[in-house]
């Protein structure tokens, strides 16, 4: 499979700070390639980098087999930019947003109308398309935004967290349209930290860490990778949130958190841990409402592998064992 | 897609005729504009200008020359840290077109702003203060070519690598204030010092303002022009290209810094 772009040693100073430290990765054709990463990990930065938008302190870039420092016209002709704030131009109509970019992109001029009349109509905007944009709701706004990075059939869509603050329905409508783009033979770039997302679009992910490539493999290979952060997650009654103490003190349990009106139990060993589990809640007379194992979703890989920890609850007399991982729960 | 320089080049015309256009409709009637680049010359022609003796087109030539410095240089400054800011300046650079079509694009916004305040003003000038052009051609070359010049300037300071308008207002600001006073618009050149005269020569101004007066008044009026017009026409021509160079400079220097 060929690549449509391939990164080698790019590197990215500002000032004395390294932002981008020496990282090389290839993404195929036609497939949704995940960019992870916290924040200021240097994700945005290495977007920027790939769209030209800054100038790399070193290594290469090549998209579609041109060399980005020497030969930018023709990938800037076939690429499509999403950033991450909806730069939509808030004075013009929807259609006239559309017309800018269109006009921009050289799409010619007999195509522009019929290309802007699709895109509205597929984004539910066409009922809008002479209302200025400064009037559209957020979602409306990303919805335009998108419709304008890809008036020109772009053969490779960078996408910078396309869904953060949307509405679920709104949410879920941009995560088909990168389906159906892709399946159409659109390369997606996805810059995000919506870990879920990468999980159920991308094709494979890369994990960056402190500006360098932790892993790169697609999402499945990954949690294999990872088989150690399984879990058990179960809920009792009654009164099941105040045993969370007790349950991070079975053994094999290296953190309890807590997720909703369930405890979940992280262990290397669930089928161990499962006994246990059922004994402490004979023992207390509690019911156990339910009761599942769980094996490492991407959330956990990647909070596994940026040693990321966003509050835990654990035992007393566990905290001196190594800390995975945990999020969400307090006591 | 055509392939070709020739193809090319259309196609960079075009992208800086549309970056023009839109400009135009989203820009123009904002209140920076308006306050920056339209009021701003005839407020201070009027501060300085009432309760003066002066011919009616001797006042022409001076708010003519006004309205293209102030309206043209006003543009840059304020578009371009307002796009960085708002993140629409991303959409621009990642487009497929040079930077110096980009540069063209944004220079043509200050200047037909320029142009038009200027037809405004000679409105002003012809109609309610009664004076006359002695030569219309000379008027028309020197108000496109002033405009020109001043909106390259400008975009100089819309080229600071900032997201934010009022970083660069204020140098910018400070930049047009300093020149109106050494360049013959109030006093002037036959009137200046060796020195201040020298001084005079270093600014574009000067040239744009000597232009005005050839056109307006033509020759042996009271305030007559000093230098040869091909002169004037050629050091705004050369000062409008020059005056890109910084700002393509500057583009690549904030492609490095991030902004």
């Amino acid at each position: 499979m060929n690549n449509a772009i391939k990164v080698q040693n790019l590197t990215k100073y500002y000032g004395d700070f390294l932002a981008v430290d020496h990282i090389n990765f290839e993404v195929r054709q036609g497939e949704v390639f995940g960019f992870l990463g916290p924040n200021g990990a240097g994700k945005t930065t290495t977007q920027r980098m790939l769209t030209t938008l800054l100038e790399p302190t070193e290594g290469s870039i090549v998209i579609h087999g041109h060399d980005l420092a020497r030969d930018a016209y023709p990938v800037k002709r076939r690429m499509g930019l999403v950033p991450e704030e909806s730069n939509v131009y808030t004075e013009l109509t929807a259609w006239d947003n559309l017309m800018f970019t269109a006009k921009l992109y050289r799409v010619p001029r007999s195509e522009r109308a019929a290309q802007a009349r699709e895109l509205l109509e597929t984004f539910g905007l066409w009922e809008k398309r002479n209302v200025k944009a400064q009037d559209f709701s957020k979602g409306m706004r990303r919805r335009l935004s998108i419709a304008m990075a890809i008036i020109h059939q772009p053969a490779l869509l960078f996408l910078d967290e396309p869904t953060p603050g949307l509405d679920a329905q709104s949410a879920r409508a941009i995560r088909d349209l990168i389906r159906q783009l892709n399946a159409e033979g659109t390369t997606i770039f996805l810059t995000t930290h919506q870990i879920e997302e990468a999980n159920q679009l991308c094709d494979r992910v890369a994990i960056i860490n402190h500006g360098q490539i932790a892993a790169i493999d697609t999402p499945e290979r990954l949690k294999q990778a990872f088989q150690r952060v399984q879990s058990v997650e179960v809920a009792l009654e009654p009164d099941g949130q105040a045993h969370g103490e007790p349950l991070s003190a079975l053994a094999g349990v290296t953190t309890a958190v807590k997720m909703g009106d369930k405890w979940r139990l992280y262990t290397q060993d669930p089928s161990a841990l499962l006994p246990q589990v059922m004994d402490y809640a004979r023992s207390h007379e509690l019911r156990v409402v339910s009761l599942s194992t769980l094996g490492p979703s991407l959330e956990d890989v990647f909070l596994e592998i940026t040693g990321q920890q966003v509050g835990t609850v654990r035992h007393e007399a566990e905290r001196s064992k190594p800390r995975r991982r945990g999020m969400g729960g307090r006591r | 897609m055509k392939d070709g320089w020739l193809q090319r080049l259309r196609d960079e015309l075009a992208q800086a005729w549309t970056v023009t256009v839109k400009d135009m409709k989203v820009y123009y009637l904002k209140p920076g504009m308006i306050m920056f680049g339209f009021m701003m010359p005839f407020f201070m022609f009027f501060s300085f200008s009432v309760k003066r003796e002066m011919a009616a087109a001797q006042g022409t030539a001076r708010l003519l020359a006004l309205t293209t410095f102030f309206t043209a240089a006003a543009a840059g400054p304020f578009i371009i840290p307002t796009e960085r800011r708002l993140g629409t300046y991303d959409r621009l650079m990642a487009a497929p077109m040079s930077l110096l079509t980009l540069l063209l694009g944004k220079t043509a916004v200050g200047a037909l702003f320029a142009i038009g305040t200027s037809a405004f003003a000679l409105l002003v000038g012809v109609v309610a203060f009664g004076a006359s052009i002695a030569q219309p051609g000379l008027l028309i070359a020197g108000i496109f070519l002033s405009a020109f010049s001043f909106s390259a300037l400008g975009l100089i300071f819309g080229s600071i690598p900032t997201h934010n308008p009022g970083d660069v207002q204020m140098p910018s600001t400070l930049l047009r204030w300093g020149l109106l006073f050494i360049s013959g618009v109030f006093v002037p050149l036959a009137e200046m010092g060796a020195v201040a005269r020298a001084l005079a020569y270093l600014s574009p101004l000067t040239y744009a303002q000597d232009l005005m007066n050839h056109a307006v008044l033509g020759r042996g009026a009271m305030t007559a022009p000093l230098l040869n017009p091909w002169l004037d026409i050629g050091v705004l021509l050369v000062s409008g290209v020059l005056f890109l160079l910084p700002s393509i400079k500057m583009h690549q220097r904030s492609r490095k810094l991030g902004y």
